[in-house]
């Protein structure tokens, strides 16, 4: 027995105007300052029906710690939202996920928020997300990352009540991303497909998002790095970014998140460019169990990109868009990281990816794993 | 063979998991004691916990007890007999198990989503007890 769990999507060209058609007296918006001042969040406003009254919150910073994403609660729960719309990328949405918790279960400490818990919030709000980005697939995921600045490590927490109702695949909002974010976005999105298509927990409709993620992502995102204004190629790309996270959502994250967490809570890297780096080492760690699995993915990749084995074209497409493939890359001191690697460790060993990985790992796997990006 | 679940079967299960090394490294900070609860259902008649004293990748010890008798443990892990045979058997995940409701775990939140990976081999140590159902 599983589930399968998707928000209802809403995707292609024009597709805000979806939100002309809710019925919302009082809706929050979830953005953050960069791009409260753009015009995506001017586009948003403007598809809202007349009568709706609106509420802004933006401050959120890079990593948010549950504090700074729950620092307007008092304002929030005074202005009563019957809609939260988030406008951002994966911090962003995992931000209204936890604001949407917290408006509904005040009395309830984060920690209750796991699947192991009944929250009882479906009610409070209806849920929008509007990703910005092409990659985290949080849009249609029901995991939040939330950054714990004093105990430096990144919590994943989950509950399906934190599914997104609508998730809407606007490829105009991605247009602008600019070239670092649109490289590690889509490097996250690609570690979603792969972890998710050779975890355990692995299932029917995970597989077939994941293989459609694949194609879609790998066969446009160097069209989109050679010509970001390519409003087919994004849409490629945002809708397979989409899948992917769906993919991860009904299946699970494998190593490549546990180690990539772990170095973004230390190092502040960010995350897509985290989980990437390890990816090429956890595929070779895990073909093991699941060789045929990779070799299937392998086969999905365009011909000039294809090497003989997952890995290998993982490393000469990351290359091609340049996503470092060793912490010198992704400019890291090799001293900084040698002295992190006890605790990176500990961190990998406690995340949840662990759980599903293909190929058992013990803590001698994961620092060989920590190793392996350091050439 | 011991019948799951009685006294002996709890002795041979406390071996196993002092034997399992991928459990020891797992579970190497680890503190905090666990109740598996066997929940009665049509083919078994009283509800049973398992106690187990976990401290640093080892179990300390513990025995079986009649639900008015158990100790107070940090975790309960609880589901019906007839769940507990599947999941001894192999045929349950146990982390998904929870997620689909076939079992309840009851505990701190924060401490036990850092150790799911410990957890999830805890409760596979049950798999490698040579296990004779009633
Ligand atoms: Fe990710």
């Amino acid at each position: 027995m599983w589930y399968y769990r998707t928000p209802t999507v809403v995707f292609g060209e024009d597709s805000l105007s979806f939100l002309n058609t809710i019925t919302s007296k009082k809706c929050l918006i979830v953005t953050d300052k960069v791009l409260e001042k753009t015009g995506i969040m001017d586009k948003v406003r403007k598809q809202l029906p007349d009568n709706t009254r609106v509420m802004v919150f933006s401050d959120i910073g890079q990593e948010p710690t549950f504090s700074q994403m729950t620092s307007a609660m008092d304002s929030i729960r005074s202005f009563g939202p019957d809609h939260i719309i988030a406008v951002g990328g994966g911090s962003v949405i995992d931000t209204a996920k936890v604001i949407l918790f917290r408006y509904a279960r005040p009395e309830m400490d984060i920690y209750d928020l796991t699947p192991l818990e009944h929250l009882g919030i479906k009610e409070a709000a209806k849920f929008i997300a509007v990703p910005t980005t092409s990659g985290t697939g949080s849009e249609c995921s029901w995991a939040a990352v939330v950054s714990d600045e004093m105990e430096k490590r990144k919590n994943e927490l989950a509950s399906a009540e934190i599914l997104p109702d609508y998730a809407i695949l606007d490829p105009s909002v991605v247009l602008g991303l600019p070239p670092r974010q649109t490289v590690s976005t889509a490097v996250d999105a690609i570690t979603h497909a792969i972890e998710a298509y050779v975890s355990t927990w692995r299932n029917f409709y995970s597989d077939a998002l994941a293989e459609k993620a694949l194609e879609l992502i790998t066969g446009n995102i160097l069209t989109v790095l050679q010509d970001p204004g390519n409003t087919e190629a994004r849409n490629s790309v945002h809708i397979g970014a989409s899948m992917a996270g769906s993919a991860f959502s009904n299946s699970q994250i494998g190593l490549a998140h546990a180690l990539g967490h772990a170095l973004g809570a230390i190092f502040k890297v960010p995350h897509g460019t985290a989980v990437g780096l390890y990816l090429p080492a956890v595929v070779e760690f895990n073909s093991l169990e699941v060789g045929e699995r990779y070799d299937r993915l392998n086969s999905i990749f365009q011909g000039p990109f294809r090497k003989d084995c997952l890995a290998d074209t993982l490393r000469h497409l990351f290359s091609k868009m340049g996503q470092p493939t060793s912490i010198s890359g992704a400019t890291i001191s090799m001293d900084s990281y040698i002295a992190a690697k006890q605790n990176l460790e500990k961190l990998a060993m406690e995340s949840t990816g662990v759980v599903a990985n293909p190929r058992e790992s013990e803590s001698g796997d994961i620092r060989r794993l920590l190793e392996a990006v350091m050439n | 063979m011991p019948v799951f679940p009685s006294k002996d079967w709890v002795a041979s299960f406390i071996e196993e998991i002092n034997r399992n090394k991928k459990y020891e490294d797992a579970a190497k900070d680890w503190e905090g004691d666990f109740n598996f609860v066997v929940e009665k259902d049509q083919k078994f008649p009283e509800t049973v916990y398992i106690y187990l004293d976990l401290y640093h990748g080892k179990c300390r010890g513990g025995s079986l007890y009649k639900s008015n008798e158990a100790p107070k443990a940090a975790f309960n892990y609880s589901g019906p007999y007839q769940n507990w045979i599947r999941l001894i058997k192999g045929e349950f995940d146990p982390l998904k198990a929870v997620l689909v409701g076939k079992f309840k775990l009851k505990g701190s939140m924060m401490k036990i989503m850092r150790y799911t990976g410990a957890a999830k081999e805890l409760v596979r140590t049950a798999n490698l007890v040579d296990t004779q159902f009633q």
